[in-house]
């Protein structure tokens, strides 16, 4: 029973306190309300002041204490506001009552001096977007402003243009203005009072509908707006948060733990992979085929975020796939072509440059589909390109053959993969970093490991870019030969 | 910044490129190539002016150039020095025509 009780409460109180998402647009709008309040507050003040000094032909004692009495309401809502912090459910009926109280006595005072005064609530409730509001003001206001024009027909300032008078009343002028003379020539309160509602509040009555009316409608699009905001909000809000696991995933689906090799003192291998969106479309890879042949990976692929990394994932698990196969480098981008081209109908196309490295012997066998040209460095020499020959991209035409090459690297040897966002790093001015400057940056100062190397380069591209949106994802790998595998040679 | 420029005349077209052809771009020149080529039979690529292509620019070619295999002939002209790079690091030399 008690349980069923608390639900119906509930339920008023969520009716009336609207939605949740609604709380801060309402917390804005108290602020607004409580300013409001206060401007008025202050507003009777300087009528007060006025009348005092005969400003207003308006008897003090009339205006003095419902004006007091309005201060003393408003400052209570004032501190009622400052207490809950502006954030409570209520508030906003709490604020539309004394608004609409604190003008009707206003109206009262100077009844048709002050018409604009009956819309001001209704105006300022819309600002809340609660329909229930709205309307819970627009009755309020109907109600407490027909109130004061009555109170206000019998004592408040009156309006000369709706006193009608029997044939023959005499006025005396008592000097001031002619409304007291009015007053005092004894013209009935029945005939004051009907004549206000019937010209003064009737009129005043039907703009304030029209105003109602445009305010309800500016609630429900209010509404309406705030709503879709929100859910588009809630789906942003999605989208990121799976796009960051997005992001850890395909970090994790890369060898990431360095040193890669901790048991191989023949070579030292360093990479990283920045995509310039949560998610990219270049990657690295390396592993070990056999125990003497390392197999090293660097792709790009077309285009960049969501649909390049779904790429990027499936064309890493089939050049892997037949790289352990111990296919040669030429037939592993051969056979990944054929795979991919299979079903490519969107046309994603990768550039690989793929090398295998034979541990013993420091030879390198390699092909490129379509990606940059290496950086290699001999011993005690310096990092340059190797315009190797290239193929075409892999996926892009079925039936593409590739070919290989081979080279030896002596020990002490670096080799330089990296993908285009390297070169095409771009300045705020909008000139590119270059493979002349990524040069310059691998032959600095000689760098202990290849984690170093690359690090320099990436302090470089950093350096020149500066604070300039980073467009393409930025990836690298290094490899130093260190020794030939003494066992392997010997064998 | 891409400023495209379209003529067709018996099933002839030209597009010129003006500017560049990145990720931003490539959208808007993969729907102009899409638009103008039906019942084209010779496209012309026009490139003086293209500064600058990447990957997603290259698959919009790729795209053109599988479209116009089955129904024509496709030839890219006036390619600067960057973008014939280009063409030559991804062995797009290979596929296109490319003319003076």
């Amino acid at each position: 029973m008690k349980e069923k009780e608390n639900n119906f409460f509930k339920n008023i109180r969520n009716k009336l306190a609207g939605d949740e998402i609604f709380h801060e647009t309402e917390v804005h709008a108290n602020r607004l309300g409580a300013m409001i309040l206060l401007v008025s507050g202050i507003i009777l003040l300087i009528i007060m002041i006025l009348t005092a000094v005969g400003v207003f032909p308006l008897p003090f004692d009339s205006v003095f204490s419902p004006s007091i009495q309005a201060i003393a309401e408003i400052l209570i809502l004032l501190i009622l506001c400052h207490i809950v912090k502006y954030d409570t459910w209520w508030l906003k009926y709490v604020l539309m009552i004394g608004l609409v109280f604190v003008y009707a006595r206003l109206d009262s005072m100077l009844t048709h001096k002050v018409p604009i005064l009956m819309v001001l609530p209704v105006i300022l409730s819309s600002r809340y977007f609660s329909k229930n509001l709205t309307r819970f003001t627009s009755i309020l206001s109907t109600a407490a402003f027909l109130f004061s024009a009555i109170w206000g027909a019998t004592h408040g300032f009156i309006n000369l243009n709706i006193v009608t008078m029997e044939k023959g009343t005499e006025m005396i002028a008592t000097g001031g203005f002619i409304g007291e003379a009015v007053r005092n020539a004894g013209v009935s309160d029945s005939m004051l009072i009907r004549n206000t509602v019937l010209y003064d509040f009737l009129p005043r009555w039907l703009m304030f509908s029209v105003t109602a009316i445009i305010s309800s409608n500016i609630v429900r699009r209010g509404r309406e707006m705030v709503i879709t905001q929100h859910e588009k909000d809630l789906k942003s809000a999605r989208i990121e948060y799976e796009l960051n696991l997005a992001n850890a995933i395909q970090t994790d689906m890369l060898p990431n733990i360095f040193p890669a090799f901790p048991e191989r003192n023949e070579f030292d291998l360093y990479a990283s992979m920045a995509p310039a969106k949560e998610v990219g479309g270049d990657f690295y890879d390396y592993f070990l085929v056999d125990d003497d042949h390392l197999c090293l990976v660097i792709a790009d692929v077309s285009g960049k975020g969501v649909p390049a990394a779904l790429f990027m994932m499936a064309t890493k698990i089939i050049i892997a796939n037949n790289a352990k196969m111990n296919k040669s480098p030429a037939q592993i981008l051969t056979d990944t072509n054929s795979a991919i081209c299979a079903n490519n109908r969107e046309e994603m196309f990768v550039t690989v440059w793929l090398g295998i490295l034979e541990i013993s012997t420091g030879k390198l066998t390699a092909a490129n589909a379509g990606h940059e040209y290496p950086a290699i460095k001999s011993p005690n020499g310096k990092f340059e390109l190797f315009k190797d020959k290239h193929g075409f991209v892999v996926g892009g035409m079925n039936g593409t053959r590739y070919k290989e090459y081979e080279m030896f690297l002596a020990p002490g040897s670096e080799l330089f993969l990296y993908t285009d966002g390297v070169p095409e790093a771009t300045d705020p001015e909008g000139s590119m970093f270059g493979t002349e400057r990524m040069l310059e940056a691998l032959n600095g100062e000689a760098s202990p490991d290849p984690s170093s190397t690359l690090n320099r380069v990436k302090g470089s591209v950093k350096e020149f870019v500066k604070d300039a949106e980073q467009f393409d994802d930025l990836t690298m790998l290094c490899v130093e030969y260190k020794i030939k595998s003494d066992n392997k040679s010997e064998e | 910044m891409l400023n495209i420029g379209k003529s067709t005349e018996n099933g002839k077209a030209v597009l010129t490129l003006d500017g560049r052809l990145d990720t931003v771009t490539a959208p808007e020149f993969d729907k102009t190539v899409r638009e103008v080529l039906p019942g084209i039979t010779e496209l012309k690529l026009d490139c003086g002016k293209l500064e600058y292509i990447s990957s997603a620019g290259l698959r919009v070619l790729l795209t053109a150039q599988k479209i116009m295999n089955t129904q024509g002939e496709m030839k890219v002209c006036n390619v600067n020095e960057t973008v014939m790079e280009i063409f030559d690091v991804t062995g797009f030399t290979d596929i296109l025509t490319i003319e003076d």
